[in-house]
Parts: C-alpha cells; sequence; structure tokens
C-alpha cells in the first residue's frame, strides 16, 4: 500500500490519513451556487493508497465536492492541492493532467457507442495522427476490462447494449485506463443490485491495492465499511466529523450523518486540530 | 499494448485467465455479421427488388444511358448527403443546404461570366458556403440557438439575398472553361460521377477511421461526456456545420457548371431530398448512428425511384407519395432497431440479469 508516485509529504489533518503521502488536500474550500452556500469551509485530504469515503445525506455537498475535484465546476474561495500543486480553477482535462480521474454519478458513457469508444472518448490511440487504431485501443480496452474482472460479451458491444453493472464496470476501467493516481467515483452503486454492488466493492479494493487513492461518495453504509480507510461525514456543506473506518461503527456515522450527534470542533483556520 | 501494465499487485494476477472476463477473440466482429446488420445491406435489396421489377416491365431499366443518368442525378445528393450525415450524426442538422446550394450556384456563375479564371470562380463559390456554414455553427454553438431555428433562419435569409441580387433572372451563359466541369466525360462517364465517388470516399474514411469521425460520433451520442472527456464539442460541431455549407455550395457550383447557367431558383426543397436519403440510409435524427455508404444508397434510391417511375409510366404527381412512404418507413426501422439495441438497462429487473457473457 506503500505510494509508488513521488508526491508532497504528508500534511496535518484533522484525522491524518494513515499511510503515505498527501495526494490531495484542499482547505477552506467553498462553492456557492445562487443563494445557496453548497460547501462552507471544507478541509479534505487524502493520502497514497487510501479510500476515503464521503458520505451525508442529499444537499450535504457530497458530490459538489467531487465535480470541483474533476474540474466540473469551479471554487467560489478557498483552494485545494494536488500532489502539491495548488490550485483553484481547473478544466476537466487539467484535473486528469493532475492526477484526478473520475467515475461520475451519470457514468458520462456514450451509450451509441461501443466499449472500445467510451473507454478511449477523448483520447484515442492513433496511427499516423489521423487515424483511430481500433485494433490496438479495442486489445487495451480488453485487458483493462480483464483485469477489473468485468465481464462483457466483447469490448464492440454499445454500452447501451449493457446493463446496469457493465456500465459501471466500463466506466471504473475507463477511470483505471486514465492510470492517474487519484480515482474520485460518485456513487458507483446508487443503480445496482447486490451481486453487481459486490464487483464494484472487488473494484475499489482492487485499487486500493494498486496504491491508488479513492475518494468514494456512497449512501452505501455496507459499500463504505468494507472499503475506506476513513469516513468523512458531510452535513450541509459542512464537515461534520472525520473517523478512521476502524475507530468508528454504522451507528456514529449515521449519528452524524443525521446530525444526531455534534459536529467536531472545527479546526482553527490554518491550524490543527 | 499493455496499457495497464505499471502496478499488477497478485490480487490481479492470481485469478484464471480470461475465463468469465471480455474475449479477446470476440473484438472483432465478422464482415459477415456486419453486413447483415447494416441498414445498407437492406437498402441495396430494396434498390435491386425495385430494378429487377422495373427491368421486367420495360428495357429501358437495363440501358446504360439510364443508368448514368440515375447516377449523375444521384451526385448532387451524394456529395452534399456526406456532409448532411457528418452533421445529423454530430447531433446536429442542417436545413439551410438548400439556399446554400443556390448561393453556391449562382455565386460562381456570376464569377464565370463575368471571366474570372475557373480556380477563382470556384474559390468565391465555395467560401459563400463556407461563410453560411461558419455562421450556422457559431449561433448553433456559440449563442446556444437551436440548430433547427438557425438554418431554418438561414435557408430564408440566404435565398432572399439570393433573389435580390440576380433580381430573379439566371446568369448565364458560362464560359466553356467553367461548364466542362459539369459536363465534361471520361471514358463516357461523367466527371460528376467520379467527384461524387471521389468525396464519398473521403467521407466514408473521414468517419469511420479517423479520430474525427469518431469524436463527431461521440458528441452527437452525449455531448457533455464528450466536452468532459477533452473533445471540443463547440469548435467541432462548427466545424462540421462549414463542411456542410462548403458541400452544398460545391454541389451548387456543379448544378450551375452542368446547366450552363446559374438560377436563383435552384435547390428548392433539395436539404429536404438530401436529409431524406440520408435517413433513408440509416442516419438517425438522434445524432451518434449512420453511415456514408448507407447516405449512399438513400441517395441512389431516390434516384433509382425518380427515374424509374418515370420509365415504369407511374403519374410523376404520386412520385414524392413513394419518397414520403420510404423515408417514413426508413425512420421506423432505425427507431425499431434502436428500440432492440438500447434497452434501458439501469433499471433492478436487468440488475438481475444474468451476465451476458454466458449467453
Amino acid at each position: 500500500m506503500s505510494s509508488e508516485t513521488g508526491v508532497t509529504p504528508v500534511v496535518p489533518a484533522a484525522a491524518p490519513p494513515p499511510a503515505g503521502t498527501t495526494q490531495l488536500e484542499r482547505a477552506g474550500a467553498g462553492k456557492v451556487f445562487g443563494h445557496v452556500e453548497a460547501l462552507r469551509d471544507v478541509d479534505l485530504t487524502l493520502g497514497s493508497g487510501e479510500v476515503l469515503a464521503l458520505v451525508g445525506d442529499n444537499g450535504a455537498g457530497k458530490s459538489t465536492i467531487v465535480k470541483v475535484l474533476s474540474g466540473v465546476y469551479n471554487l467560489d474561495g478557498g483552494e485545494f492541492r494536488i500532489r502539491d500543486h495548488a490550485v483553484n480553477s481547473m478544466s476537466p482535462q487539467m484535473a486528469r493532467a493532475q492526477g484526478v480521474a473520475t467515475v461520475f454519478q451519470d457514468l458520462a458513457l456514450v451509450e451509441t457507442l461501443d466499449v472500445t469508444a467510451n473507454i478511449f472518448l477523448g483520447q484515442p490511440i492513433t496511427r499516423g495522427l489521423v487515424f483511430a487504431n481500433r485494433g490496438a485501443m479495442a486489445d487495451a480496452a480488453a485487458a483493462t476490462l480483464q483485469s477489473l474482472k468485468v465481464r462483457l460479451p466483447s469490448v464492440r458491444v454499445a454500452v447501451g447494449e449493457l446493463s446496469g453493472g457493465q456500465r459501471q464496470g466500463v466506466a471504473i476501467a475507463r477511470a483505471i485506463h486514465q492510470d492517474t493516481p487519484i480515482v474520485l467515483m460518485d456513487e458507483p452503486t446508487a443503480a445496482l443490485g447486490v451481486r453487481e454492488t459486490a464487483q464494484i466493492r472487488d473494484m475499489i479494493l482492487e485499487l486500493k491495492a494498486r496504491g491508488k487513492s479513492v475518494i468514494l461518495v456512497s449512501h452505501d453504509m455496507g459499500l463504505v465499511f468494507e472499503t475506506a480507510d476513513r469516513i468523512q461525514v458531510m452535513r450541509l456543506g459542512e464537515v461534520h466529523g472525520v473517523r478512521r473506518t476502524s475507530a468508528t461503527d454504522r451507528q456514529e456515522v449515521v449519528g452524524l450523518i443525521t446530525g444526531a450527534l455534534d459536529p467536531d470542533p472545527r479546526p482553527a483556520r490554518g491550524g490543527k486540530a | 499494448m499493455s496499457a495497464d501494465g505499471q502496478v499488477d499487485p497478485p490480487v490481479a494476477q492470481g485469478t484464471p485467465p480470461a475465463a468469465t472476463a471480455v474475449g479477446l477473440a470476440t473484438t472483432r466482429v465478422s464482415l459477415r455479421r456486419r453486413l447483415l446488420a447494416s441498414p445498407a445491406t437492406v437498402l441495396a435489396l430494396v434498390i435491386l427488388v425495385f430494378v429487377v421489377f422495373g427491368a421486367t416491365q420495360t428495357d429501358r431499366f437495363l440501358d446504360a444511358l439510364t443508368w448514368i443518368n440515375i447516377l449523375r442525378n444521384a451526385v448532387f445528393l451524394v456529395i452534399v448527403g456526406v456532409f448532411t450525415t457528418m452533421v445529423l450524426i454530430s447531433g446536429g442538422l442542417d436545413l439551410s443546404i438548400g439556399s446554400v446550394f443556390v448561393a453556391g450556384a449562382v455565386s460562381a456563375a456570376a464569377a464565370a461570366h463575368a471571366g474570372l479564371p475557373v480556380p477563382v470562380t470556384l474559390m468565391l463559390g465555395t467560401s459563400a458556403g463556407v461563410a453560411v456554414g461558419l455562421l450556422n455553427g457559431i449561433l448553433i454553438n456559440y449563442a446556444r440557438i437551436p440548430s433547427i431555428i438557425v438554418t431554418l433562419g438561414t435557408l430564408f435569409a440566404v435565398r432572399s439575398i439570393v433573389v435580390a441580387v440576380t433580381q430573379g433572372n439566371s446568369i448565364g451563359p458560362l464560359p466553356i472553361e467553367f461548364t466542362t466541369i459539369g459536363q465534361g466525360e471520361l471514358f463516357g462517364i461523367p466527371y460528376l460521377i467520379f467527384y461524387a465517388i471521389f468525396i464519398a470516399l473521403i467521407g466514408h474514411v473521414l468517419l469511420q477511421y479517423a479520430n474525427l469521425g469518431w469524436s463527431i460520433r461521440a458528441i452527437g451520442g452525449n455531448s457533455d461526456a464528450s466536452s468532459r472527456f477533452g473533445i471540443p464539442v463547440r469548435a467541432l460541431s462548427t466545424l462540421v456545420y462549414t463542411l456542410s455549407g462548403a458541400s452544398a455550395a460545391f454541389a451548387g457550383m456543379l448544378m450551375a457548371s452542368r446547366l450552363s447557367s446559374g438560377s436563383p431558383s435552384l435547390g428548392s426543397g433539395f436539404e429536404l431530398q438530401v436529409i431524406a436519403a440520408a435517413i433513408i440510409g440509416g442516419t438517425s435524427l438522434s445524432g451518434s448512428i449512420g453511415s456514408i455508404p448507407g447516405t449512399v444508397l438513400g441517395a441512389l434510391l431516390l434516384s433509382v425511384l425518380s427515374t424509374g417511375l418515370v420509365l415504369l409510366k407511374v403519374d410523376p404527381s404520386l412520385q414524392n407519395f413513394a419518397v414520403g412512404a420510404i423515408l417514413i418507413l426508413a425512420a421506423g426501422v432505425d427507431q425499431f432497431r434502436k428500440g432492440r439495441m438500447f434497452r434501458r438497462a439501469i433499471t433492478p429487473a436487468s440488475a438481475k440479469r444474468p451476465a451476458p457473457g454466458k449467453a
């Protein structure tokens, strides 16, 4: 689980990441939609090879965090650092260049195109600059899917023909194919059945075994407790508490989510807890 | 190609190879299966049946001159249809092509009539189309006005300009250097047919084998996802509209050259014929799906019909009935195919379905 990427030294946070170095860190981040303050003074730290679960009720700001980190939204205040680069606004391409790949909640797949074309969406293997090397892409796509144990009839079927779990597998394979140190996953099991959820769990553990850092947004407490190293609870756009998975239980996390438990004392800006 | 060869912990490799997952052997679909699944095959059969039937009624169906006529009529539909297909695949719609067609015809005719050299004439005519196409693309992609509105607007506006400038008069006669382009022949085959073959080939390669083509399909399928993955959606769509305009003006010039005059009434209703050819050829109005061979065959079917029905002595006023019926039929078939192909997969029912890998 040690990190193999050259990254920044550990930065202390409310609950320091378990091992290795900080992959991603943000301080005092804010995001406003019209009158709604979607994120307020949010801190977040992610270590190498760590799975951090972001949980919270609807409207807690989880998906907003994912969209900011993946470059879809820009922050209105604060900044974040990815592997020691300060960022306060970026495009999706810049996010990828900075080492962040995202599995979006809506999956962002093109249903009319086949699995290969989706995995290489926007970044094809080319032949002679102009032409798409479909054979090489199909082989590489098949290899990635195989390594994730995603079951598909072929990499040449249109994504529109696949089941929900298979589509999720394709979206995850695409994120992995980008080979970035950080993978964001927004509600990867929201639409899935029990068996397919178990597959996604295995994929997350597989990512972790490969030394990737994962941020997992999920309502599925079972999945969260099976995969996460730390759990960060969001409530109404603020951080309500951060816990090591090994040092907490569902009851406490649910209490933090619903507000039955009081939030942790907030760290002084620029200081420590 | 080892794309994920960087870190492979034991977890990934401890499993028996590929018993369950994607089979590499299935990554290449056989030509026979692809042909059978293609709407172009159906279309080719329909044309064949019609021709065979026609041949039993009158010998003229088998006359080489009849076929040269049919092909020559299809040329204009093909040249513009290639790019209309790209517009439709990109998720757009270009209704302005009939007016751009006449703008190209009239401006090239005016230039040729004024004695300008042929290359300059061709450049002037094409740039009229590029200008309108670029305007369409910018209004649609950057001002975010729906494509049907923008191109309907330019359809009216451009023809109005053409009529106003020409005062409704045809421009002619045109010099022989210019008319040769559309009237010349090689071994008895009109140049026009060679142009169409050349453009269709380029279009097919672009759409099927180039990254550009895959990107065009991607933006037509899901423009939001495409843009999140770095495809320059707006620029690409603008390029496609620009090419569409250029091709329409180019086809208009060829028509002026063929007829030895530039008439401001040319190309009226042409946009609908071209779109019909593309849709009959299996291009989907909802984007991403379609092919150049399909459009070529669609254009051929329209052309075979219009000539064939005359040969069969069908009342000319009923010809468009056939076209309309075929168009609706083609769109219905497209809908049926898509319905079978793309079931709504994210439902609890489908989540329990056994993995198709075993089927």
